[in-house]
């Protein structure tokens, strides 16, 4: 390498030395130092908060469904359950899809509820970007930060006539360029600092020490690109107004208007018809199926034969078993398939929806990163649908339980007589004991392999935004002009 | 020349400010070609929505003519908020706030919360739409077109010749920047006007909407103005000037909605439904008095018909259904005031943060903010309520259902709208 | 002859650091006065109180028998002012400038008189549609005399007009000031620039530290002594 090491830090440490004794400088760092540390403590308090808080609302929800009292099988069914989602440690730094997503589901039999209510309803309304937290910082508020430190760094130099003078002395272009580039990195990981400690706060609380640093990484690239962009930039302009012109301009379409742009290609190309509408489908298509409350419904003609074949007998009333509940049975098994056939549809439309925003990655690296984050971080779309998958498996779970109760613990005599009398009533409840059916949910990430899988596409386009501005970057300086 | 297009042509001549002018036309002109056809397919889904319905609601009336009770038990009912004519100007919270609904007979509060939410990775990104150009990217572009139109002069050693030269020097400032202003609050408000006319928006609410946009640009100016009456250098100027842009912007929002929710608690969304369902499930296994004491309260006129015989009936089952809607109410008004408080101080606060408050005005004149979703919610309720009114007199009173009296059932009306 | 320019006490602070002490010198019609001295001296801040760009802390600064604070629009009227290193816009012609800087005076000229203005000053024709930023540094202080001309006003205000020109030039707009004072304007220059002061100047102020601290007048016939002028300046004699 032509280039001594001494050289570059020399040249990255006058840089510094140019920041630290200008005013605005020093006034803009720490005002940024200033909302880095209120947005993380913030967010750190607000979600250690909500993890225990949603923990606890589990457990009672739990503790309640047990503590139930004898009763009919199917009354448990419709008294239902709730799962909660517990934010995953790193939502401290960014908070993903959790604040807008609801986070806790009502279970029952017969249907698939949605989450219920996203924080984003019941809070006041300010438009614009509303929440901070410490991603969207680092995201949106650093780039800004490294614009007005770092805009100068050749341009100034150009301005001043001091480029000349440093060329002459047998400083090569790209020395001077890493000299640079270092100055706006070692900024950058100084700034880095405050969420490398809210990563280890996150694997204090148990995250995978692997995707921690993995988050502060992608994050760290990510402003790697905007130094190397910065001074790419001030390298290759003339002057100081038309390169801070041409930096505000990227930043604003990296970070405002390309994800909103994203979004809009997005639901153009992917229209999504929305819950209800094909809730109009799937009831078309489940009418089909009979009614589970109803055993005299024809459509369960077949299950009565193959039941009275089965146990060689001639009436329901003849079976060792409950007619009733065998019906209640076929018909959730039934009426759950095509219920997850309508949810996985519209999950996998969400997804390449997302992947078709996702993919402007490629024109913007602050969407790049967002992805990452929230992959790595566990707050992504795909964790979402993992929650309600999960959730769909214990309501199926439990409600199969109970019709295997109903099936096997209640005459069929006793339950089509509960109507008649107070005290046929309570001959057709089962004890509490079968309530156990519930299992125990405690709603878990997905594994740190498969975050790093999920996050592939967009470090790659860090990755790739990230070498081709550095190659750039060397090229230009090679033929830096005074 | 004379003076005022003396700056005109000055501007005209500036090769970066035309470059900010057409960036900004073309945000304006992306975001209301977004918000119609995001209006648009609204519209649309809201016709096959009520196609769905009729066909649906004629297969279940068919199926389930039994008894009132049946009929009740399985007719769900469409209601929908469609946009305002105005709405692709601000797409607002429609994108979290339900404006769709089905309900039935069943307790209210068990419905009226589901949410029919779009992908969740979109909701966190936010809308293109006018409002958030007008309110976040408009200052930008002021800023870039404003911050160093004296600086620039400095630097270049021109300052002094143009005020020794100028006949009236603050005049000369003043309209080189009033030009700037004029020319984005235009290239703004053409594609408004224009997507406007397309969807029939009314002509004073564009003008009021035009009139909000150019007072908050004209404080964006007032803040520049005064940045640039220091002398400081170009970069300083930009370096404040976007700082005063996110605490303006970002900062003082984000604040503004931590301290609004603080200070104004509403109970929480999952209580309420569990109330209600506790409620619900509660009553099977009560005395029938105990449900249908509280219920012949609101609905004294059915107390001659409120004996429940037997130990099912479907008359008590829709009581147990309201009465749970009645225990859950307490907490379902709070939460409804709650949120009603939050956006009223919200919209106090939001004089601290321009931006926000724009963003909030033209949500209102768009009829897609946290007061319209409200008023939807009231219209759901009433609509329930109409429901009940309807089922309850022939259910408790065992008629039997007839073609006539099925042609009397309430179907969701779309209120005038008095925004 | 009331003097057109006229400093009488002039004191002027700039940051709390006073740059003018007691300033008093006057300049008649047909005259060119030059307020010499090295950096730092005060030259320019006398000449920006002419333009009212500063105020005095005591004493004025008059223009035709007026202080320039009492009415500045009437003064800015009567003055042309050439900066130094003058840099009108980059993105404009000569035409282009000419036109807006003299609308911005309210000064009223025709596409001829702009001509002939760049005539005098000698501006090549073919140049005079480019963009100032393909000229050079010579071409840019033409159009900015060209500007002073065609303003025609009785007083001129000259910021170190030669500095960075080539001595061709340096004789051509030395040439160029002789023949405006003799059409009966009172030109002030300031300037560090001691043969050009004594080729051009009719009284020379010698300034230091903020005082007037001398005096050179041009005899009846030939110019003021540049030798006498230069040992005043580094201090070698008392002027």
């Amino acid at each position: 390498m032509s280039w001594g090491s001494s050289r570059v830090s020399t040249i990255a440490t006058a840089e510094w030395r140019l920041w630290m004794r200008s005013k605005s400088a020093i006034a803009a760092l720490l005002a940024v130092v200033l909302i880095i540390a209120a947005t993380s403590v913030l967010t750190a308090v607000r979600f250690t908060e909500e993890r225990q808080e949603r923990a606890h609302q589990q457990e009672v929800a739990e503790e309640t469904f047990l503590s139930q009292p004898a009763r009919h099988p199917h009354r448990m069914v419709h008294y239902g359950h709730y799962v909660f989602r517990t934010p995953p440690p790193l939502a401290i730094i960014d908070p993903g899809v959790d604040s807008v997503t609801g986070q806790s589901i009502f279970l029952e039999g017969h249907r698939q509820n949605t989450a219920m209510f996203a924080d984003t309803r019941a809070s006041a309304n300010v438009g614009g970007f509303q929440t901070l937290s410490p991603a969207s910082v680092y995201k949106v508020l650093i780039p800004l930060l490294l614009i007005a430190l770092g805009h100068g760094v050749f341009v100034r130099e150009r301005e001043a006539r001091t480029l000349a003078p440093l060329l002459a002395q047998g400083v090569s272009g790209v020395t001077l360029y890493a000299g640079k580039v270092l100055a706006l990195t070692a900024l950058s990981a100084a700034l880095l600092t405050p969420m490398l400690i809210m990563s280890l706060i996150g694997v204090a609380s148990g995250e995978a020490a692997s995707v921690s640093l993995a988050v502060v990484a992608a994050y760290g690239a990510y402003l790697l690109v905007w130094s190397a962009l910065i001074v790419l930039m001030s390298a290759a302009l003339r002057t100081r107004g038309v390169v801070l012109g041409c930096l505000v301009f990227v930043w604003l379409s990296w970070s405002l208007i390309t994800p909103r742009l994203a979004v809009a290609s997005a639901s153009a190309a992917e229209p999504s018809p929305g819950k209800l509408e094909t809730d109009y489908q799937l009831k078309a298509d489940l009418r089909k199926l009979g009614d589970g409350h109803n055993a005299a419904d024809p459509a369960f003609n077949a299950l009565k034969a193959n039941l009275l074949a089965e146990y060689d007998v001639d009436s329901v009333e003849e079976l060792p078993i409950n007619f009733r509940g065998a019906v209640a049975q076929a018909s959730e098994a039934d009426l759950t398939e095509v219920m997850n056939e309508y949810a996985e549809r519209r999950m996998a439309l969400e997804i390449r929806q997302s992947h078709h925003a996702n993919g402007f990655g490629w024109l913007s690296p602050t969407l790049a990163v967002s992805a990452a984050s929230r992959h790595l971080a566990g707050v992504d779309l795909e964790t979402h649908h993992r929650f309600l998958r999960e959730a769909e498996a214990v309501r199926f779970d439990f409600v199969q339980g109970l019709n295997k109760s109903h099936v096997e613990e209640l005459s069929y005599a006793d339950d089509i007589h509960r109507n008649q009398s107070a005290e046929a009533s309570r001959r057709a409840r089962i004890s509490p004991e079968n309530w156990s059916v519930l299992n125990e949910f405690r709603f878990q990430p997905a594994t740190a392999d498969e975050r790093f899988g999920a996050a592939k596409a967009p470090i790659s386009m860090l990755t790739v935004w990230l070498t081709t501005l550095i190659a750039v970057g060397v090229f230009a300086s090679r033929r830096l002009k005074p | 020349m004379s003076g005022l297009g003396r700056e005109l042509w000055f501007l005209w001549r500036d090769r970066a400010a035309k470059v900010w002018l057409l960036i900004g036309c073309a945000a304006a002109g992306l975001a209301v070609v977004f918000g119609l056809t995001e209006i648009a397919a609204q519209r649309d889904m809201i016709e096959r929505l009520k196609a769905a319905d009729e066909i649906e609601r004629a297969v279940t009336t068919e199926g389930h003519r039994e008894d009132w009770g049946s009929a009740a038990y399985y007719t769900f009912h469409l209601t929908y908020d469609p946009p305002e004519e105005f709405a692709f100007a601000a797409l607002g919270l429609r994108d979290a706030s339900p404006w769709k609904h089905r309900v039935r007979m069943l307790a209210l509060e068990g419905q009226i919360h589901e949410s029919d939410a779009a992908n969740p990775d979109f909701a966190l990104t936010g809308r293109f739409d006018f409002a958030f150009v007008a309110a976040m990217i408009a200052p930008l572009i002021l800023i870039m077109l404003l911050h160093d139109l004296r600086s620039r002069e400095r630097a270049s050693g021109r300052y002094n010749l143009l005020s020794a030269t100028s006949a009236d020097v603050r005049m000369l400032w003043f309209s080189r920047a009033a030009w700037r202003v004029g020319a984005l609050t235009f290239v703004l408000l053409v594609p408004l006007w224009i997507a406007g006319f397309m969807s029939g928006a009314g002509a004073s609410k564009l003008f009021a909407a035009s009139l909000a946009l150019l007072a908050h640009l004209l404080f964006w100016w007032t803040v520049i103005a005064f940045v640039n009456s220091r002398t400081w250098t170009s970069t300083v100027n930009l370096t404040a000037l976007i700082g005063l842009w996110l605490a303006f912007a970002v900062v003082a929002p984000a604040a503004i909605k931590a301290s609004v929710d603080a200070a104004i608690g509403v109970p929480e969304g999952g209580d309420i439904m569990l109330t209600q369902r506790e409620a619900v499930n509660d009553a099977w296994d009560l005395p029938q008095e105990a449900t249908m004491t509280p219920f012949v309260e609101r609905h004294p006129d059915l107390e001659p018909y409120a004996e429940v015989e037997g130990t099912f009936e479907w008359k008590w089952y829709y009581a147990f259904q309201q009465v749970g809607d009645q225990v859950a109410e307490p907490l379902s008004v709070a939460y409804r005031e709650g949120r009603a408080r939050r956006d009223a101080l919200a919209g106090r606060l939001a004089w601290l943060s321009p931006p926000a408050k724009l963003e909030r005005a033209l949500q209102r004149m768009a009829g897609t903010d946290a007061l319209a979703a409200l008023q939807y919610e009231d219209e759901v309720r009433a609509f329930h309520a109409d429901l009940r009114a309807f089922y309850y007199p022939p259910m408790f009173k065992g008629e039997a259902v007839t073609d006539a009296a099925l042609a009397e059932r309430p179907n969701f009306e779309i209120p005038a709208k008095g925004r | 002859m009331t003097a057109a320019l006229e400093a009488v006490n002039l004191t002027v602070e700039r940051s709390k650091q006073t740059v003018l002490l007691d300033v008093s010198f006057g300049v008649a019609p047909g005259e060119v006065y030059a307020l010499l001295g090295g950096n730092g001296a005060g030259k320019s801040t006398a000449l920006l109180s002419f333009l009212g760009l500063l105020t005095p802390k005591s004493g004025s600064a008059r223009v035709q028998g007026r202080s320039v604070t009492d009415d500045l629009t009437a003064a800015r009227r009567v003055t042309a002012y050439l900066p130094e290193a003058a840099t009108l816009y980059e993105h404009l012609s000569a035409h282009e400038n000419l036109a807006y800087f003299l609308s911005l005076a309210k000064a009223a000229a025709d596409r001829a008189a702009v001509d002939r203005a760049l005539d005098r000053v000698g501006l090549q024709p073919e140049a005079r549609d480019k963009r100032l930023g393909s000229y050079s540094k010579g071409m840019r202080q033409k159009v900015a005399i060209a500007l002073a001309l065609l303003r025609d006003t009785p007083i001129l205000l000259l910021d170190e007009p030669t500095s960075g020109l080539d001595p061709v030039a340096i004789d051509e707009f030395n040439t160029l000031v002789r023949s405006l004072a003799d059409d009966d304007r009172a030109i002030l220059m300031v300037t560090h620039d001691v043969y050009g002061a004594c080729q051009v100047a009719d009284r020379i102020g010698l300034l230091r530290k903020g005082e007037l601290v001398g005096g050179f007048e041009r005899p009846a016939e030939g110019r003021i002594d540049t030798e006498a002028v230069h040992a005043a300046f580094a201090g070698r004699t008392v002027a």
